[in-house]
C-alpha cells in the first residue's frame, strides 16, 4: 500500500478522530497531537489495516485508546491538578457570556466520566450506529445504551438546572 | 411533527431507545422555530451537538515519506564510494619486489653517471689550459 493509497484510506474519518481527540483531552492542541500519532501508528501498521473489514472503526478505536492512555500518564504527572483548577476560573468566566447555551453543553460535556463521554460523542456527535459503537468500544450495545442514557440524562439535568437559574 | 410525537422521542431519547432516525427528527426539531416553550431548555443540547459536529482539525498529518528513500540513498552512495576508492586502487602500477629493485638500482646508475661525466667535464675544462703552453710555445720558436 503506498502512501497516497493509505491517505486515501485513512483521511476521510480524520476529523472525526479529531473531534473524539478533543472530547476526550479537551485541550485542541492535544487533541491535534493524538490524530498525528494516531496516523503514524496506523501508517507504521499500514500492511494490517486491510485486514480490518472496517478500518474506520479501528482508527476511532486507537484514537480512543491512545487518548485515554495520554489521560492516565497526564494524570500520573499530576498536570491534572494544573489543568484543573486554571480550567475552573475560565469556566466560571465563560459560564458568564455562554448565553447562548452551546457553549455550557460543551461544558457540560467535560464533566462527564470518560467513558460516557465517548459514547456521547459517538452516538449524537458522529450518529453511528449502536452496533458500530460496539465494535469500536468492544462493548455490547446493551451497555452502550445504558451509558448514553446516562450521560444524556446528566446532561440534561445539569442543562435543566442552568436553565432555570437564568430563567428565574 | 405533533407535539406529543416529540415529548415522547424526547422521553425514548434520554432512556437511550431512539434510533439514528429519531434522533434526526428531534435535531430537526429543536432547530426549527416553534419550539414550545416547556422544551427551549433542550434547544441548546441538540444545538451544541451539531455544532460539535462541525469542529474540524486544523493541522495537516505528516506522514515519514523520506524514510525509504534515505536508506536507499545510503545504498547507492556506498556503492559509489565503493567504486571509486576500488578504481583508485586498481588503477595504481602494481610493482613487484624486482620491478621495484631494479628501478632503483637503474635511478642509483642514473647518479653515478651524472656523477661520472660532472667530473669528465670538469677535467676537459683543465685540460684548456694545456692550449696555453702551445701558444706560448709557438711565441718562443717563430
Amino acid at each position: 500500500m503506498n502512501q497516497n493509497e493509505f491517505l486515501g484510506t485513512v483521511l476521510p474519518f480524520k476529523d472525526k478522530l479529531y473531534r473524539l481527540a478533543k472530547r476526550i483531552l479537551v485541550s485542541k492542541d492535544e487533541a491535534e497531537d493524538a490524530v498525528q500519532e494516531v496516523y503514524l501508528k496506523l501508517w507504521k501498521g499500514k500492511g494490517k489495516i486491510k485486514n480490518y473489514k472496517n478500518p474506520e472503526a479501528f482508527a476511532i478505536t486507537m484514537t480512543k485508546n491512545y487518548c485515554l492512555d495520554r489521560l492516565k500518564s497526564k494524570q500520573a504527572n499530576n498536570l491534572k491538578i494544573v489543568h484543573n483548577t486554571f480550567q475552573h476560573s475560565q469556566s466560571v468566566e465563560r459560564e458568564v457570556e455562554a448565553n447562548d447555551g452551546v457553549t455550557m453543553v460543551f461544558k457540560i460535556m467535560e464533566t462527564l466520566p470518560e467513558q460516557q463521554r465517548i459514547v456521547l460523542q459517538l452516538r449524537d456527535v458522529e450518529q453511528f450506529e449502536f452496533s458500530e459503537i460496539a465494535e469500536m468500544l468492544d462493548s455490547n450495545e446493551t451497555a452502550i445504551r445504558v451509558n448514553l442514557s446516562r450521560a444524556r440524562k446528566t446532561v440534561r439535568e445539569a442543562l435543566l438546572k442552568k436553565y432555570n437559574y437564568g430563567v428565574s | 411533527m405533533e407535539l406529543v410525537n416529540i415529548e415522547k422521542l424526547l422521553e425514548a431519547y434520554f432512556e437511550g431507545q431512539t434510533s439514528l432516525e429519531e434522533e434526526a427528527a428531534l435535531c430537526a426539531y429543536f432547530k426549527s422555530r416553534e419550539v414550545a416553550p416547556h422544551l427551549q431548555a433542550y434547544t441548546p443540547l441538540f444545538k451544541g451537538l451539531s455544532a460539535a459536529r462541525q469542529e474540524v482539525s486544523q493541522r495537516k498529518v505528516e506522514l515519514p515519506h523520506y524514510r525509504v528513500a534515505f536508506w536507499r540513498y545510503g545504498i547507492a552512495a556506498t556503492v559509489a564510494i565503493g567504486i571509486g576508492i576500488a578504481g583508485f586502487v586498481f588503477t595504481q602500477p602494481k610493482l613487484t619486489q624486482e620491478e621495484r629493485e631494479a628501478i632503483a638500482a637503474f635511478e642509483k646508475t642514473k647518479e653515478a653517471m651524472k656523477f661520472l661525466s660532472q667530473n669528465f667535464n670538469d677535467g676537459a675544462e683543465e685540460l684548456a689550459i694545456i692550449n696555453q703552453f702551445t701558444i706560448t710555445k709557438n711565441k718562443i720558436l717563430k
